[in-house]
């Protein structure tokens, strides 16, 4: 028994939680999508769009996203560090806490429970639930970090501990709210400096669990895939300064024609498109890793997930700075464009790169191959398609929606009312339904896929371990 | 099983490690200069522009 055994398995704990929640956050996820065409979906009070929308975005962000960040960096940082976890047994205790929070997390948001501030829903006990297990999390990796057998931080590390740190710092300081009671509470911070600060928060919630962690991944499983070394490790090292620098003034973009005073949405849109030079430093990176043999594209299953990926990073990040700019946002803000660009992001860039890292480690935990390439390629493509669809469509509707929202007569008063704009969505609505039900049947193929391949491992191991009796 | 450890040599290349492409560069610098110019220009402590005489000036027509 070799002493990565252990942890392997607390990796392969958080993949399977993940992927467990992902399931969920995925299937609400369509509910709510029918829900826009067929209000008769809503069933009061627990499945209403209201309540479920939000345990849609935390299951993912939170159950999906964080759980596999938490798995996949225990995975890379004792590879980096070329030693096991420094306190295992704290990591599988870490694994429960992990879904026994996100399982109440779940429940009361259904249950109405809400700070009502975006992606910082959880109510204050809650709050204090994630802290704790934010900081058992930071104190295993940052403690095998600090014991680490190999001298040289690759850059993955460098991600890690940029996630860690800011994800502290945001969660603690958006959650400083005064409770009213065990299931109530109220922002520190009133009026429009609450909504600065939320922004702040919900703005580097997208940078420091859907960019520096999937970038950490990507930096790490590209070259341990493909075999291609990176192609510069001065420009990943200038794109992560840059990048982590920029990051945190950029939130009050959301805010662009609010009350909040011009000068801090002005300061936050320059640092928003600046944000484009060290996002773009990353694709320039991974195009040129792949450049001097493109036929990997063919030859190894796993590079296109990561090359489509990045791709799909890079396109998003100048969608997401141009977005800043005064003159678009005042088209598309408040659209169903916004959700079209966040669903690029996350069905395209983020689950692209953790599948791709899922499909890496749970062959490699098993020493064994994937069940099936066949499968992951279907997977690769329902997936590229239905992410295709549901963004291209929001886009569509959202412009339209904007333009007519805009739309005034010689008078000055407004062309259309708002339930005219609203019913020539309808069948943009419905593609996105279409586009996410693709979307999830990719997914099951990934899911099969993965769980054949830990049947078919546990199935080798246990003969291995036969053949030495 | 062996436990395939890093060699964190073999991640990064090694000719091209240094490198930084000329149009990336550009566009670092581009934008930082870029930024200048729209903080300058959208201060209203700096030019006078604000988002309510913008708003002024679109209705006037």
């Amino acid at each position: 028994m070799n002493d990565y055994q252990y942890d392997n398995q607390t990796v392969r704990g958080f993949i399977i939680s993940s992927i467990f929640w992902g399931v969920v956050g995925i299937l609400i996820g369509l509910w709510i999508s029918i829900q826009m065409w067929a209000p008769s979906w809503n069933i009061a009070p627990y499945f209403t769009f209201g309540r479920m929308r939000v345990v849609h975005t935390n299951g993912l962000a939170f159950g999906l996203g964080i759980g596999a960040i938490f798995g996949i960096f225990y995975y890379i940082t004792m590879r980096l560090s070329r030693r096991p976890l420094l306190f295992p047994k704290l990591a599988r205790f870490h694994l429960y806490l992990f879904n026994a929070a996100i399982t109440l997390a779940a429940l009361s948001l259904f249950a109405g429970m809400n700070q009502s501030l975006e992606y910082a829903e959880l109510e204050w006990p809650l709050d204090i639930g994630v802290v704790i297990l934010w900081v058992i999390f930071a104190v295993n990796i940052f403690g095998t970090i600090i014991k680490r057998k190999e001298e040289q931080m690759y850059i993955s590390l460098w991600f890690i501990i940029a996630t860690v740190v800011s994800v502290a710092v945001l969660y603690i300081v958006n959650n400083l709210f005064i409770p009213a009671g065990l299931f109530k509470s109220y922002h520190l911070f009133a009026g429009v400096n609450s909504a600065n600060v939320e922004w702040w928060y919900g703005h580097n919630a997208v940078g420091f669990i859907f960019t520096t962690p999937i970038l950490a991944m990507f930096y790490y499983f590209l070259p341990k895939s493909t075999g291609l070394p990176i192609f510069s490790h001065r420009l990943s090292i200038i794109s992560f300064w840059s990048i982590v620098f920029a990051y945190l003034w950029t939130g009050a973009h959301h805010l662009v024609y609010t009350p909040l005073p011009n000068w801090i949405q002005t300061v936050a849109i320059v640092f928003t498109m600046f944000l484009i030079a060290p996002s773009w430093g990353s694709v320039v990176n991974g195009f040129y890793t792949v450049a001097p043999d493109w036929s990997k594209m063919r030859t190894n299953y796993l590079t296109k997930f990561f090359i489509l990926g990045i791709t799909f990073y890079g396109l998003q990040t100048l969608q997401g700075p141009t977005q800043g700019l005064r003159v678009v946002s005042q088209l598309i803000h408040y659209t169903d464009w916004v959700p079209g660009h966040v669903h690029m992001g996350t069905m395209g860039w983020v689950t692209m790169v953790v599948v791709a890292s899922v499909y890496y480690i749970i062959p490699k935990i098993y020493d064994t191959e994937i069940y099936s390439e066949k499968i992951a390629n279907m997977h690769f493509y329902l997936v590229l398609i239905g992410q295709l669809i549901f963004s291209i469509t929001m886009w569509i509707t959202g412009i339209q929606q904007g333009a007519l929202w805009k739309a005034v007569n010689p008078d000055g008063t407004l062309k259309y009312t708002f339930i005219e704009t609203l019913v020539k969505n309808y069948h943009f609505w419905h593609m996105r339904t279409l586009g996410g039900i693709i979307f999830t049947v990719g997914m099951l193929f990934f899911i099969y896929n993965i769980f054949m391949t830990i049947r078919k491992g546990k199935a080798l191991s246990a003969i291995k371990r036969e053949g030495v009796r | 099983m062996a436990e395939d450890l890093d060699n964190i040599a073999s991640f990064e290349a090694k000719e091209t490690s240094r490198k930084l492409p000329v149009g990336w560069l550009i566009l670092f610098w581009g934008l930082i200069i870029w930024g200048i110019y729209y903080f300058v220009a959208y201060t209203p402590a700096i030019s006078g522009w604000s988002q309510e005489k913008a708003y002024e000036e679109s209705i006037k027509k």
